[in-house]
């Protein structure tokens, strides 16, 4: 539940470096996460039990998505893939608990992650085809193509940021118009479709889409 | 030449903005359809091949993403409309 992000504080002095809740959450998960992960991987045995099943099930998940699309190299993004799909579905879920915003909910940190995924898969690509190559695979297949090939990757991060951003942001806005009309039982199930359902599900898709991005950028 | 105040001017801009924010979500029918034309065609692939489940569902949550960009692409805009 969130309409927007709110700004809490500055910085320094009157207006330099807005904070704003969205940030405070954010790092708040941050630091929630790391704990989580770490009690979820302490005493690591050779024979599986308890927590440590918990741990091995995600990993094995995401790595099922990662290696059918890039071949051969699901270890070696999986850290990458999986720490956005544990970070953007923890934030998400932090909407059930009301009057507390999801840090997905705020341009910065979508836009953040989606710049992240864009400078990966672009180091990728060229770490694959070459300098040489990675160069000329914008003027494929023809070289007219040239400019819009540039604007068609530009526009990867800004639709990748926006499908989450306006994702939650919009659930946010229904659920906050629906609290102020009438407060009670009837939010319960909203939270549930956007909060659980919708929130799950786009992090699954964000992290399938940088997948997506940094297969195609392999090829 | 009708000359306004600057008071009315505002007003005539904030709700023809508003105004602009409930046509920017027409945008929403085109994704609709075509979101739900992919899951249908979906289901009668996995009808057909219910082994291939998992490739399927993987290409068809792809291909909605890339359809549904138009659709998100509509509420910014209409956001950005009704709070600025």
């Amino acid at each position: 539940m969130n309409p927007g992000p709110q700004t809490i504080t500055h910085l320094f002095g009157k207006s330099y470096l807005p904070v704003t809740d969205t940030l405070i959450i954010g790092w708040v998960s941050v630091i929630l996460i790391i704990i989580l992960a770490k009690y979820l991987t302490s005493d690591l045995k050779l024979r599986p039990e308890g927590k440590q099943n918990i741990a091995e099930l995600f990993i094995t998940a995401v790595y099922d998505q990662i290696e059918p699309m890039i071949e051969g190299e699901g270890w070696k993004f999986l850290p990458f893939i999986a720490t956005i799909f544990i970070y953007i579905g923890f934030s998400n879920l932090i909407g059930l608990v009301p009057g507390l915003p999801s840090p997905t909910a705020d341009l910065n940190t979508t836009l953040g992650l989606a710049l992240v995924v864009f400078l990966v898969s672009h180091f990728e690509g060229m770490r694959d085809k070459g300098i040489w190559g990675y160069i000329k695979s914008f003027g494929q297949p023809v070289i007219f193509l040239l400019p819009l090939n540039v604007v068609g990757e530009l526009a990867k991060p800004i639709s990748h940021s926006f499908r989450l951003f306006g994702n939650i942001v919009g659930g946010g806005i229904i659920i906050t118009l629906i609290y102020q009309a009438a407060p009670g039982l009837i939010p319960v199930p909203l939270h549930a479709w956007f909060d659980l359902f919708i929130g799950l599900i786009q992090a699954l898709i964000f992290g399938m889409v940088a997948i997506a991005y940094i297969a195609v950028a392999k090829q | 030449m009708i000359e306004f105040s600057p008071g009315t001017i505002e007003m005539i801009i904030r709700s023809v903005s508003v105004i602009a924010a409930g046509l920017a979500l027409i945008a929403g029918v085109g994704p609709g359809i075509g979101m739900g034309y992919a899951a249908g065609k979906a289901t009668s692939g996995v009808r057909r091949q219910p082994e291939a489940r998992g490739a399927i569902v993987t290409t068809m949550l792809l291909g909605q993403i890339i359809s549904g960009s138009t659709g998100i692409y509509s509420l910014v805009i209409a956001i950005y409309l009704v709070f600025a």
